[in-house]
C-alpha cells in the first residue's frame, strides 16, 4: 500500500512570456507504508523543489500526489497547513526549532496546535523522546545543546503526531559525522521499530546508505533507482557508483572514498 | 547611478519603513508652523492682545520644538541601527566610512525636506481654521484674516532643517561602530531566556501602588507636595512593571500547562516574553508618554468642562454690591441696573441684607473680627441658588468655610460684642451660598432673634450692605451682563464710586476663565495629540525593526504546518499585546491623575476624562489597524 504517491509531476517556473525553466519534468514515484526512500541527485536537479511539491509546500504546474489515498489538490488552499500538521513530519537542514522554546516545547507543538490533552502530550513525549535518547535535554534550551541532539528533537518533532510520512530534508547536512551518525541511526529506529514511513532528500551517500531504496533524479527526471541489498557497505559502494555514472560536478559529493 | 541617486533609492524602496517617522515629522513640523503663522500674524503681533497669549504660544512652539528634536533623534537612532547588516554588506563591498556616513547624511536630509515642505504645506491648508478656531476662542471681535508672514515659513523651514541636520551627525558620531562579522552574526544568535527578579517585580507593584494611594487621597492643599512624590513613585513603578513584573506575570503563565500548551498560546507566549523584554524600555516610554498626553489635556479638558459650576462654586451670586457703612450707594446702584435688567427682559431675583460686625476668639484664643449674618437672610440666599435651606437648632451657629480656609477651627464659639455674649456650637457648611471675597474667611450665620440683638448693639458703620442678584441661567446673558456693567463701570473685584461700592460677577469671572483655559486647552490638546502619535509611531518602528525575524520564525511554522489563520491570530494577540498594554497603563495612571483632579473640582471629570480616553483609543486603534494590516500583508509572503 502507498501512503505517498505521485504521478507526472511537473514544476516550470517563469511565465509565457519569459523563458520557462522545467524544475520537475513528468516525475512519478511512489512510497510504500513503512519505506525508508532516498532521493538524491546533484545540485540543481530538483530535489528541493520536489520535497515541497510532495509536502504541499509548494504547488505542481501539472500532476498529482495523493497522500493516503487523498489527493492533495483537492484540499483548499486554507486547509493545506492543518493537513500537513497531522499528516506530515518534517525534519530540516537548519533544524527550525524555535530557540524561544525549550527542547520539550519544540516536541509538543505540532500537538499543541492540535489541542491534544496534557496527558496525552506527555506520554507521547516520554515515548519518543526515550526512542531518541534525549529524555535528558528536554529542559534545555536550543543553544544549550549540540547540533546531533537538536536535529534528533527535531525528529521527534517530527513523529509526535504519529504522521503517515515524514519528511527529511538534508537532515545531516549541518552536521559533523559523529553527529550525522546518530541521527541516521535514529531514523533506522524508527523505520525498523515503528515503521514509519520516511523520505528523505540527500546529497550525502552516507546518509543515503540507511535507505531501503534510493531514487536518482537529474534535471527534473527520474534517473535510476537502487535497492540495499543485505548489506550497508555493499549499498554505499553502489550509491557512489551511481553518483560517479550520474556524473554532474562530483566536487558535489563528500570525498568519502573506500 | 550616482551615489546622490543610490541614497534617494533607498528611502524610495524604504519608504514603508519611513513612512510613520516621516508623517510623525510632518505633522510636527505642521503644528510648529500653525502656531508660528499665529504668532508672526500681523494683527497678532501689531495688537495689544494678552501677553499671556504670546507666552503662551512660544512655550508652545519651544514644547513642540524640543519634543521634535529628541523624537528625531530617538527615530534615526534606532532606524540606522536596523540597517545595520545592509551596512555590513556595503562595508564588505568597500565602502568607507565617511562615504557610509554620507550616504545617510544624504538620506535623512531628504527625509527631513520632504517632512519639512510637506508639513509647511499641510499646515498652510489646515492655519485657515486654526486662525478661525483662535479667534473663537479668544472672543476676538474680528477673526484674523487669512496671512501666511513669509517669516513663519522662514523660521519654521530654518529651525527644523538645522534641527534634521544636527540630528543625523549626532547619530552618526555616537553610534557605535561593529566589526562587519558582528554585524553579519548579529541577527543569528539565539537570545538568551529574559530573566526576572521578583524583588524588582514587588517594588513595581509597590511604588506603583503606594503612588495610586497619594494621588487618589490628594485635596487642594496636598497635591503640590504630592505632585513630586507620585512622579518619583509612578515612574520607576512603571519602569519595573515592564522590565520585571510582565516577564514575571508571562513566566507564571508558562507555568499553567493547561493553558500554555493549548494551541497557539505556547507560540504567542513564549515569543511574547522576548518581545516585552526587548522592548520594555520602549513600552515605558510610550506607556509614560501617553499618560502624560491623556492626563494633560484631561485636566485641560475637565478644568474647562466644569468652568461653569466652578465659577458658581466661587462666585455663587450672578451679580453682588458690597459696600462698608453705605446703604444708600448700594439701594442707588441696584436700582440702576434692576431697571436696566427689566428693560432688556432678562429675568432676575434679588436679595438685600445687612451684614453686622463682631468679634469672635479664633482657635489661638485671640479675637478677631467677624461677620455675621441673619439666619433668614441666609435662608433667601439659599433659596436664590435653588438650594435647600439650612434650619438652625436653638443656640446653634453657621460658619461658612471657603475654599480653603480653616477647619481646624473650634466647634463652639462665644460670640462677644459690648455687653452681648453667647456661645454657640458650630455647623460649618462650604460657603456655595453667597460672594464673600469682601469678608475673607470670616462669616457667621446666627438665628434670627440672636442676629437682632447682636445688630443693636453693633457699629453701623462697620455694618456691611450686601446686595445679590440672582439671574437664572446667566451664561445665556454673557454679554449683556458685562456690557451692561462696563457702561456703569461697575466692574468685577474692583472698588468704585471712590472705594465704596465692591462688586462681584460671574459673568466677568466666568469669561476670563474660559479664555485663560481655553487657550491652554487649545496649546495642551495639540501638543498632547503630538506626543500621543509620536508614542504610536514609535511602537510601529520598533515592530518594524522585528519583523525580518518574525518573519523566518512563521515561515519555519508553516512548513510544519501552522495555519495562516493561526499565523493571523498570533500576530494579531502579539501587535494588540504591544500596542494596548502600555495605552492601558497611561489610562489606569492618568485614571488616578483624574481623581486628584476630581478631588479639587466640584464638577464631574467622568465626563471628559471618558470623552478623552475615548478620543485618543480611537486614534490609537487606527493606528493599530494601519500597523496591523501592514503586518499581515507582508504575512503573505512567508506562503
Amino acid at each position: 500500500m502507498n501512503v505517498l504517491k505521485a504521478e507526472n509531476l511537473s514544476k516550470i517556473y517563469g511565465n509565457r512570456s519569459n523563458i520557462q525553466t522545467k524544475a520537475i519534468d513528468s516525475l512519478s514515484l511512489s512510497v510504500k507504508k513503512g519505506e525508508f526512500l532516498g532521493v538524491m541527485g546533484p545540485s540543481g536537479s530538483g530535489k528541493t523543489t520536489m520535497l515541497n511539491l510532495l509536502s504541499t509546500i509548494d504547488t505542481p504546474s501539472s500532476g498529482t500526489v495523493e497522500i493516503n489515498g487523498q489527493s492533495v489538490s483537492h484540499i483548499p488552499k486554507g486547509k493545506l497547513a492543518q493537513f500537513r500538521r497531522r499528516e506530515m513530519g518534517f525534519v530540516f537542514q537548519d533544524f527550525n526549532l524555535l530557540d524561544t522554546l525549550t527542547i520539550e516545547e519544540n516536541i509538543v507543538l505540532p500537538l499543541t496546535l492540535d489541542k491534544v490533552n496534557l496527558k496525552d502530550m506527555e506520554t507521547r513525549l516520554k515515548e519518543a523522546a526515550q526512542k531518541l535518547g534525549i529524555d535528558q535535554i528536554l529542559k534545555k534550551r536550543t543553544y544549550e545543546v549540540s547540533g546531533g541532539q537538536i536535529q534528533r528533537a527535531a525528529i521527534a518533532r517530527a513523529i509526535i503526531h504519529d504522521p503517515s510520512i515524514i519528511f527529511a530534508d538534508e537532515p545531516t547536512g549541518n552536521l559533523d559525522s559523529k553527529a550525522s551518525r546518530q541521527v541516521m541511526e535514529s531514523f533506522e529506529i524508527l523505520h525498523e521499530e515503528q515503521k514509519a514511513s520516511i523520505l528523505m532528500v540527500t546529497h550525502d551517500p552516507f546518509a543515503a546508505s540507511f535507505c531501503e531504496r534510493i531514487i536518482f533524479i537529474k534535471d527534473g527526471r527520474l534517473f535510476t533507482e537502487i535497492y540495499k541489498g543485505d548489506n550497508r557497505q555493499i549499498f554505499f559502494q553502489d550509491i557512489l557508483n551511481v553518483l560517479s555514472i550520474l556524473g554532474g560536478n562530483t566536487d558535489d559529493f563528500q570525498t568519502v572514498r573506500i | 547611478m550616482t551615489f546622490r541617486q543610490f541614497a534617494f533609492n533607498n528611502i524610495r524602496r524604504n519608504a514603508r519603513q519611513y513612512i510613520s517617522y516621516f508623517l510623525s515629522s510632518m505633522f510636527a513640523v505642521t503644528i510648529f508652523f500653525m502656531y508660528a503663522v499665529v504668532m508672526f500674524h500681523p494683527d497678532v503681533m501689531n495688537s495689544d492682545l494678552r501677553k499671556s497669549v504670546q507666552y503662551g504660544i512660544t512655550a508652545a512652539e519651544i514644547i513642540i520644538f524640543t519634543f521634535s528634536f529628541l523624537f528625531v533623534l530617538y527615530s534615526t537612532g534606532t532606524f540606522i541601527k536596523s540597517r545595520q547588516k545592509e551596512f555590513g554588506l556595503l562595508t564588505t563591498l568597500g565602502i568607507s566610512r565617511s562615504q557610509l556616513n554620507r550616504l545617510l547624511f544624504i538620506e535623512n536630509s531628504i527625509i527631513g525636506f520632504l517632512s519639512i515642505v510637506s508639513g509647511i504645506l499641510l499646515g498652510a491648508i489646515l492655519s485657515k481654521v486654526f486662525l478661525l478656531t483662535f479667534s473663537n476662542i479668544l472672543d476676538l471681535n474680528e477673526p484674523l484674516s487669512y496671512f501666511i508672514s513669509p517669516l513663519a515659513v522662514a523660521i519654521t523651514a530654518g529651525s527644523y532643517f538645522v534641527m534634521f541636520e544636527l540630528n543625523i551627525l549626532f547619530v552618526l558620531l555616537t553610534i557605535r561602530t561593529k566589526s562587519i562579522m558582528e554585524l553579519f552574526r548579529g541577527a543569528k544568535a539565539a537570545k538568551k531566556m529574559p530573566r526576572f527578579s521578583w524583588f524588582l517585580s514587588f517594588l513595581s507593584l509597590i511604588l506603583i501602588g503606594s503612588g495610586y494611594y497619594l494621588a487618589w487621597t490628594a485635596d487642594l492643599l496636598t497635591i503640590v507636595q504630592r505632585m513630586f512624590p507620585i512622579l518619583l513613585l509612578v515612574i520607576p513603578g512603571t519602569y519595573f512593571f515592564f522590565t520585571q513584573l510582565s516577564v514575571a506575570l508571562a513566566s507564571m503563565l508558562k507555568k499553567r500547562k493547561a493553558l500554555y500548551y493549548r494551541g497557539t498560546n505556547i507560540l504567542t507566549f513564549s515569543d511574547l516574553i522576548y518581545k516585552i523584554k526587548d522592548n520594555a524600555r520602549i513600552l515605558f516610554f510610550v506607556s509614560i508618554l501617553s499618560a502624560v498626553a491623556f492626563t494633560s489635556s484631561g485636566v485641560l479638558f475637565g478644568a474647562f468642562y466644569g468652568l461653569k459650576e466652578e465659577t458658581e462654586k466661587y462666585t455663587p451670586n450672578t451679580l453682588s454690591f458690597t459696600s462698608k457703612g453705605n446703604g444708600e450707594i448700594i439701594q442707588e446702584k441696584v436700582k440702576l441696573i434692576n431697571k436696566e435688567l427689566t428693560e432688556k427682559g432678562i429675568p432676575y431675583s434679588g436679595h438685600y441684607s445687612r451684614i453686622v460686625h463682631g468679634r469672635v476668639p479664633d482657635f489661638n484664643g485671640k479675637e478677631i473680627s467677624f461677620r455675621i449674618l441673619s439666619l433668614s437672610d441666609f435662608q433667601t440666599y439659599q433659596s436664590l441658588n435653588q438650594m435647600d435651606e439650612t434650619q438652625l437648632q436653638e443656640n446653634e451657629a453657621i460658619l461658612l468655610l471657603n475654599a480653603i480656609s480653616a477647619k481646624q477651627f473650634p466647634d463652639e464659639v462665644t460670640v462677644n460684642v459690648s455687653n452681648y455674649e453667647e456661645t454657640f456650637s458650630l455647623k460649618k457648611i462650604q460657603n456655595t451660598v453667597l460672594n464673600s471675597r469682601f469678608f475673607g474667611g470670616y462669616l457667621l450665620v446666627l438665628p434670627d432673634s440672636q442676629y437682632a440683638q447682636l445688630e443693636q448693639v453693633s457699629d453701623p458703620s462697620q455694618t456691611v450692605h450686601f446686595h445679590a442678584i440672582e439671574i437664572e441661567n446667566w451664561t445665556n446673558y454673557l454679554d449683556e451682563i458685562q456690557g451692561l456693567l462696563q457702561t456703569y463701570n461697575l466692574e468685577h473685584l474692583k472698588f468704585t464710586d471712590t472705594d465704596q461700592v465692591y462688586i462681584e460677577n460671574q459673568a466677568e469671572m466666568y469669561t476670563s476663565l474660559k479664555q485663560g483655559f481655553g487657550l491652554t486647552l487649545y496649546f495642551g490638546i495639540f501638543i498632547s495629540v503630538l506626543f500621543f502619535l509620536a508614542a504610536g509611531s514609535i511602537l510601529y518602528f520598533r515592530m518594524y525593526q522585528d519583523i525580518d525575524q518574525d518573519l523566518s520564525r512563521y515561515r519555519s511554522l508553516y512548513k510544519i504546518g501552522l495555519t495562516r489563520k493561526e499565523m493571523k491570530q498570533i500576530a494579531t494577540r502579539e501587535l494588540s499585546f504591544l500596542f494596548f498594554v502600555p495605552i492601558i497603563m497611561a489610562i489606569i495612571h492618568s485614571g488616578f491623575a483624574f481623581k486628584a483632579l476630581q478631588n479639587m473640582l466640584s464638577a464631574s471629570v467622568l465626563f471628559p476624562s471618558l470623552v478623552i480616553f475615548g478620543s485618543f483609543l480611537a486614534i490609537h486603534l487606527v493606528n493599530f489597524m494601519f500597523v496591523r494590516n501592514i503586518y499581515i500583508t507582508k504575512l503573505k509572503k512567508v506562503m
